[in-house]
């Protein structure tokens, strides 16, 4: 399926803030003397939040019937996503107005405040996730790692964007050395959680056959006609062209670049404190490009179970079988004969 | 009670007579639920049944596979559960699968959820709709019986399909798929669809004693 520029925003910078939120959280219990500075990333997180709830609004095709989307809590994680980031953003934008509304503020009172909000960009991120990874149809997405891939991202790059935000605001580095190496340390994370999702992906691709879907013999299959002329990419989304080997493969490479290697680069190697900025604030802007490519290939490169009727399959030969000679058997078909 | 419509994949010539007449009587008069803008110029638009026709083997030992597909209406279907504001339903007295227009969101979550991918968006509209198992036809008491069937099973010329409850034992529907070994598709999926298919494999023949006797009459 190819996904809708309202659906690419809301669920990016979704995760995008709920990172930032928790980049606040960390810092501000690390270095509470910078509160004042940290405020932009407040404000920021605040900020993308909104844009994405906007976004997700474009997203409804009948934004009138919107009134009803709570009433499958029970068993819809949509409802349940509407919900959680229905009360994840207007709570961040409590903490963002509430200092300078009440100025003389209890820290205690604020720090409470803060590790709520977190907790609820979690846990917003958390169930976004569980939407796409509990549809069984789905099969590139229907495993735990679409949970931990999606939450990843959306910490690692709210993490990179923190530092990014930091050095533009002239205080590279305010988070202190422990901030870092716990973003260097995700990166790392990340990078091993989307090669094993990338794996997952192919093999949904490869295990779905269209002998499954029509209990016909042995391949290859032609498809003479899926119902109308063209394919029913238009009234189906589920389903889309299928990408080209070397666009994927390109995609791909595209992805580990921007979301892994560049930024880790950039991150990583000795820095002299006045390239500092430039490079961190560099790393942040490869790596929210990363998240949307990273999210463009998830929705891209699914494979759904209803694929099975849309596509020829060619004849495989065996992967397995070979000329060697058993030397057991040769052992004893010449014992036999006497030879 | 739950109905359903069984496909005899044996009988299927592939015509595409269900097809058009689902189209048919789903675009007729002014409430007509398939949209059908420009239908002359534009032919791919909304189906809620498509047969899809697939080719097996190389010549000389190849096969034809006619799958005529629509909403299966599922006993846990999972289209149900993930629709955010109950538009999706599943009615309990028939067990017909069916979308609530007014409160449907667009969202298209459940197109995601179907295995089978039978579910179709209106862009016009802005919702998703399905096949309905014709229910306006079989809640119509001013219709006689032999109308009181989904348009598809009224116009297969071939008899391949058969409407009928699947839970009652002596329904033929039932009779058929446990007689015939009626399968449905992508079980481990999990959806357990009402909508069975019957596989393709020679009939037996079956001869009643008045056709034997002719026959021992002409031989011997």
């Amino acid at each position: 399926m190819r996904p809708t520029l309202p659906l690419l925003l809301m669920t990016v910078l979704q995760g995008l803030s709920g990172g930032l939120m928790i980049s606040f959280g960390v810092l501000w219990w690390l270095v509470p003397s910078a509160l004042p500075t940290l405020d932009i990333l407040l404000w920021s997180a605040f900020l993308i939040a909104a844009i994405g709830g906007v976004a997700s609004l474009f997203h409804m095709h009948k934004p009138k019937a919107g009134r009803y989307i709570l009433r499958r809590l029970r068993t819809s994680w949509l409802s349940r996503e509407a919900l959680t980031t229905g009360i994840y953003v207007p709570a961040l934008g409590v903490l963002v107005i509430l200092p300078h509304l009440v100025p003389k503020i209890p820290l205690e009172y604020y720090g409470l405040g803060i590790v709520f909000t977190g907790v609820l960009g979690l846990v917003a991120m958390y169930v976004t996730a569980m939407l796409y990874a509990t549809i069984p149809a789905m099969r590139s997405w229907h495993t735990r790692l679409t949970v931990i891939a999606m939450m990843l991202v959306g910490i690692v790059s709210g993490m990179a964007v923190a530092e990014g935000i930091l050095a533009v605001a002239h205080v590279p580095g305010a988070g202190g050395r422990d901030f870092h190496i716990a973003l260097l340390v995700g990166i790392a994370v990340l990078a091993g959680i989307k090669w094993m999702q990338y794996r997952h992906f192919l093999e949904a691709r490869q295990s779905l056959r269209t002998a499954t879907g029509t209990g016909m013999p042995a391949a290859p299959y032609r498809l003479i006609d899926s119902g109308t002329t063209k394919l029913p990419y238009r009234t189906q989304t589920q389903v889309g062209p299928e990408l080209a080997p070397r666009r994927r493969q390109m995609l791909y490479v595209m992805m580990g670049l921007t979301l892994i290697v560049v930024p880790m680069a950039l991150q990583i190697f000795p820095l002299q404190p006045a390239e500092l900025g430039i490079r961190w604030t560099s790393a942040a802007i490869v790596m929210v490009c990363g998240a949307f490519v990273e999210r463009w290939l998830f929705f891209a490169d699914v494979t759904h179970s209803s694929r099975v009727w849309f596509g020829d399959e060619l004849k495989r030969a065996s992967s397995v079988s070979s000329n060697r000679v058993s030397p057991d058997f040769v052992r004893r078909f010449r014992h036999q004969d006497g030879l | 009670m739950q109905l359903t419509i069984i496909t005899d994949l044996n009988k299927c010539v592939g015509c595409k007579s269900c097809q058009v007449s689902c189209k048919e009587h789903n675009t007729a008069g002014a409430f007509g639920t398939v949209p059908d803008h420009d239908p002359y110029t534009e032919p791919d638009g909304m189906w809620w049944n498509r047969i899809v026709g697939m080719e097996s083997g190389e010549y000389p030992n190849a096969s034809v596979l006619y799958l005529p597909k629509a909403c299966m209406h599922c006993y846990d279907a999972p289209c149900v559960p993930v629709c955010p504001t109950g538009a999706s339903y599943k009615r309990e007295d028939n067990g017909v699968v069916l979308v609530d227009y007014d409160s449907c969101i667009g969202c298209q979550l459940c197109m995601w959820a179907c295995p089978y991918g039978v579910r179709e968006f209106d862009e016009h509209e802005g919702v998703v709709k399905k096949c309905t198992m014709c229910i306006d036809r079989i809640e119509d008491d001013t219709l006689p019986d032999i109308e009181r069937q989904p348009a598809c099973v009224q116009s297969c010329p071939t008899h391949a399909r058969t409407f009928g409850d699947l839970e009652d034992p002596e329904s033929e529907v039932a009779k058929l798929v446990a007689q015939r070994q009626g399968f449905t598709l992508l079980p481990e999926l999990g959806a357990r669809p009402a909508v069975h298919y019957l596989p393709r494999r020679q009939a037996p023949v079956i001869l009643d004693e008045s056709e034997v006797l002719r026959i021992m009459e002409e031989r011997y």
